[in-house]
């Protein structure tokens, strides 16, 4: 007999779980346990309650209420991501074709095919985890808090930002936050339209978000930058809240192992009645019956103590393996722990806030600021001396085993008796039907014409594209002295940069290694209403370029997937899903970028206030991450002085589809922009490695607006002027219009300055023949802060003084919150 | 019959608030929100910080703590608030209490109650933390409830007490 099993008999057997009398599932029909079910917030299928009825019936006893809502948040979107692991069924026109599973045959499909040896954990642990340098590696996730957010902006956000954290502190055996990064999606704070009953309006969503991204981050000493913002009023329901955080941690850190016999430990905050069915909330449509439960608010200093103590306790290796307990509680976190040997937990040793919790409550509350630990029994008593050192209560709950079966009691008596391998791999498939019917191709109309530089000033006071000073400042992007390249950038400090850059010497101690990364986003959910496809590339390709614009290296940078859509039950809806996996897919084969993580929030879609159901835009966000192999030749994007020269990286075409100055015209239709990844990345890299010898003096990315609200970006934030003759752009042939020249949002652009020294040694960085990256002469920076544009004609088409242009931008926000 | 005397568990609430000659910046952040409410003709909103601690301790004890930890004796003064009805003046005050529901988690409530303990007193069994807003203008309690529930408390988490007040 093994020592692990001769403790096992040692201890008293576990008694059979009791019966639920009041739920009665081996006796109902599947349909009325469905809306059982949906009463408790289950969130299960009538698929789902099939295979739960199967199974026990050939156990030849009724579920408890604990097995029941274990069962219900293993298999919920939220921890399964069903959507995107089912088949699906795919009709486009006349073709039906089938996926086994859109995850593996798109996203992982893409990392296994780009086969990076600096990816050294992806899809497994809590967050994706790449090499950075010999010793160290970083982790990284992003995911979404949305629903939580709309009910409570500010604990939302905050309790979003901590489970991030907590993501990143329970990756490996533990990575050090040295970054925040957080994007959100609002309606504008000015809506005047109507609201249905009990919603939060736009513009207390939004300060409220803010507020709690700000007070978490801040509390628990992480600076936060590099993040973004979308304002859509189709977001006015459901707000998006994406927190992303990447941790340090060393290379030997990575792997985490459990063994039968080692202890579960919980740490950090006590258990109490807050935050039930989180998982299984979040898996629906949102409606004005939500549980209050299901919001909580973040306790920072509690976080920081724990992570605190954790990581000295892994410097210790005082443990085999650790997770954190988010969304699903102890189920959830002993449960993943525990899926390759097995779990024996007592829920009386769960330190609680009230001492009035039931077993499943106890069991699946969702407590903020708790993590799970395997602590081999001699190290248990120097582990909680480590914790009990930052006020951190610790209590072993139980131990792993060999048995493959999740046994869960309280006070002797069986609440939890379920076969791993069933609650892990149990959940029936079920074949989902989607619908993707290309658009027609449309040529732009309607709307009316406006002067050059009227579009421009309306453009650079855009939502979208204006400044994000307000938000900004809230926030400490300072803390931990590493922020090279700050949000903010320019001679006052105040012009819009493409990416932040941090140099990790506070977590690594090691001033001599000037090694940094980079973090950047892209998102455009106005490219995803024509092409979903098309907005995928075009939001990888962003991301990509402003991390080159930093001085990131863009052949080692790393991609996170967060998709947000609405209900996938909608064919449509999941035909635009797959659309968007499959732009993805493609563009991270183009780019041989790999996906290393990522998360998926479904059913964002509400009643609006005449009950008809308000969809969001489908919105994907990509995160990327690349080293900046030094970060003193990191690159900010202002305009550095008068008689440089501005080069144009990229080719310009006819793609005005989706744009901001079809928006602001009342136009629609045209052609959404499409990257070429093979041109643009080969484009990147020679302008990767100009920067890196110093050839470059600022580059700024392309986006919303194109050239022109590039350039007048650049210019206000230098203070220096520029002249660009439209005529030198590499382009389309076809293109005969300076507005098209001005505010297309082809993908793949750089707007680069280059001292008059430097130019024929920058442009022996770039390839010459037909499929290499276009680079041009298109102008220069001026000493007088003008943006004097020259048209195809020769004409000056438009003359802007860069002051005004900078007022308008920075005076929007503020108006709309005022 | 055991000598030691046992302190019966009691409550107190205390009431942090800013001395008058400070301006109240959070203060003007809720006048423009209540404002922009329908509140129009809202005057003047002062913020402070109301604890409610409950426990073996005495009222000298929480007294101690409210001046020693809760409060910064510069710019705030502490009170002890008698529960039930306050005097009115029948006029144009009004008081705004908002509290965290009992079932959602309070944070300051919690550092209070370990820094208690941390300051030699007895540890109270619960403290929790609501704000108050002191409202300067002529209304009526339906329509600053209306306003409240936008602009200041989400009836989802808070619940909220408005009475008529003395200053």
């Amino acid at each position: 007999m093994s020592p692990a099993a001769a403790k096992e008999t040692a201890r008293p057997a576990v008694p059979a779980p009791a019966a639920a009398p009041e739920l009665g599932v081996l006796t109902r029909s599947v349909r009325e346990l469905r809306a059982l079910g949906d009463e408790r917030h289950l969130s299960l299928s009538e698929a789902e309650w099939a295979a739960v009825q199967a199974r026990f019936k050939t156990l030849k006893r009724e579920p408890t209420l604990a097995e029941i809502e274990t069962i219900a948040q293993t298999w919920s979107e939220h921890c399964k991501h069903k959507t995107f692991t089912s088949p699906i069924r795919l009709s486009e026109g006349r073709r039906t074709r089938t996926i086994k599973n859109l995850f593996q045959e798109t996203i992982a499909a893409a990392t296994a095919a780009a086969k990076k040896p600096w990816c050294l954990s992806v899809f497994e642990d809590n967050a994706g985890v790449v090499a950075f340098g010999r010793k160290w590696a970083l982790a990284f996730k992003a995911e979404t808090h949305n629903h939580p957010s709309a009910l409570e902006p500010y604990g939302g956000a905050e309790t979003g930002v901590g489970g991030v954290i907590r993501d990143v502190l329970g990756c490996g055996l533990g990575a050090k936050p040295v970054l925040n990064t957080d994007v959100f999606c609002f309606a504008r704070p000015d809506y005047r339209g109507p609201l249905p009953e009990g919603a939060l309006h736009p513009s207390r969503t939004m300060r409220g978000v803010v507020a709690g991204v700000r007070d978490y981050g801040n509390r628990m000493g992480i600076p936060t930058a590099g993040g973004g913002i979308w304002f859509d009023d189709d977001y006015r329901l459901n707000p998006l809240v994406f927190c992303g955080t990447v941790g340090l941690l060393p290379a030997k850190a990575v792997k985490k192992e459990v063994k039968p016999g080692d202890l579960i430990v919980v740490a950090g905050g006590r258990t109490g009645r807050d935050g039930l069915h989180g998982a299984t909330f979040s898996s629906a449509v949102l409606g004005d019956d939500a549980p209050g439960s299901a919001v909580q608010i973040g306790h920072a200093i509690a976080e920081k103590r724990v992570l605190d103590a954790l990581l000295r306790a892994r410097d210790r290796s005082l443990y085999r393996s650790v997770t954190d307990c988010g969304a699903g509680g102890l189920s959830s976190a002993v449960g993943e722990l525990g899926a390759d040997c097995g779990a024996r937990v007592r829920l009386e040793d769960v330190p609680l806030k009230a001492a009035d919790l039931e077993s499943w409550e106890i069991w699946l509350s969702e407590s903020q600021e708790r993590m799970v630990l395997a602590v081999p029994p001699k190290d248990l008593k120097a582990l909680q001396a480590v914790f009990a050192a930052e006020g951190c209560e610790t209590a072993a709950i139980g131990e792993f085993t060999r048995d493959g079966r999740l046994r869960v009691v309280h006070h002797d008596e069986g609440v939890v008796d379920l076969d791993m391998k069933f609650l892990h791999k149990g959940l029936p498939r079920e074949v989902r039907r989607a619908e993707w019917t290309p658009p027609p191709p449309q040529k732009a109309s309607g709307g009316a014409a406006k002067r050059l530089g009227e579009i421009l000033r309306e453009a650079i006071a855009d939502a979208n594209v204006c400044s994000r000073e307000w938000v900004i400042r809230q926030y400490d992007h300072e803390v931990q002295a590493g922020t090279v390249i700050k949000p903010l950038q320019g001679v006052r400090h105040d012009g819009p940069g493409d990416a932040c850059v941090i140099w990790p010497h506070a977590a690594t101690g090691d001033l001599e290694d000037r090694a940094g990364f980079s973090v950047a986003h892209g998102l455009n959910p106005e490219y995803g209403r024509l092409d979903p496809y098309w907005m995928a590339m075009a939001c990888v390709d962003e991301a990509l370029r402003n991390l080159t614009c930093v001085g990131a290296d863009p052949s080692r940078a790393a991609l996170l997937d967060n998709f947000c859509w609405p209900s996938p039950d909608d064919p449509k809806q999941l035909g635009a899903l797959v659309r968007a996996a499959e732009g993805c897919r493609d563009a991270a084969k183009g780019f041989r970028a790999p996906f290393i993580s990522g998360k998926d929030s479904l059913y964002n879609e509400s009643k609006d206030e005449k009950g008809r159901p308000l969809p969001i835009p489908g919105t994907l966000l990509i995160s990327a991450l690349a080293p900046v192999p030094d970060v003193r030749r990191a690159v900010t994007m202002d305009f550095k002085g008068p008689g440089n020269a501005l080069y144009l990286l990229g080719r310009t075409n006819d793609e005005l589809g989706g744009s901001l100055c079809h928006r602001l015209l009342g136009r629609t239709g045209g052609e959404v922009p499409k990257a070429s990844p093979a041109v643009t990345l080969e484009g990147l890299r020679s302008l990767h490695a100009a920067i890196t010898k110093s050839l470059v003096l600022s580059a700024h990315d392309l986006s919303e607006g194109g050239l022109a609200v590039a350039a007048a970006e650049m210019g206000f934030s230098g203070e220096f002027g520029a002249v660009i003759d439209l005529d030198e752009i590499p382009r389309d042939p076809r293109i005969y219009s300076n507005e098209t020249l001005l505010f297309s949002e082809s993908a793949g652009r750089i707007l680069v300055e280059v001292a008059p020294e430097n130019e024929s040694a920058f442009l022996r960085h770039f390839g010459k023949g037909a499929k290499a990256a276009p680079v041009r002469r298109v102008g220069q920076t001026t000493a007088n802060p003008i943006l004097k544009i020259v048209g195809l004609d020769g004409s000056t088409v438009m003359e802007e003084p860069l002051r005004e242009l900078k007022e308008a931008w920075q005076r929007t926000l503020p108006a709309m919150l005022a | 019959m055991s000598a030691v005397r046992v302190q019966p568990v009691s409550t107190h609430l205390i009431e942090i608030r800013l001395r008058p000659e400070f301006a109240d910046a959070e203060g003007a952040e809720a006048l423009a929100r209540l404002r922009a409410e329908g509140l129009s003709a809202l005057k003047d909103v002062r913020v402070s910080r109301l604890y409610e601690i409950k426990g073996a301790i005495t009222a000298t004890q929480v007294q101690q703590a409210a001046r020693e930890l809760l409060c910064d004796a510069v710019t705030q003064e502490s009170r002890v608030v008698n529960p039930g009805t306050p005097p009115l003046n029948g006029m144009n005050f009004w008081r705004v209490e908002v509290w965290p529901k009992p079932t959602v988690a309070d944070p300051p409530g919690e550092t209070v109650r370990d820094a208690i303990a941390e300051m030699g007193l007895p540890r109270p069994d619960s403290v929790r933390c609501a704000l108050v807003y002191r409202l300067l203008g002529r209304s009526s309690r339906a329509v600053i409830e209306k306003a409240v529930e936008k602009a200041l408390a989400n009836p989802l988490i808070h619940r909220f007490v408005v009475s008529e007040a003395h200053p």
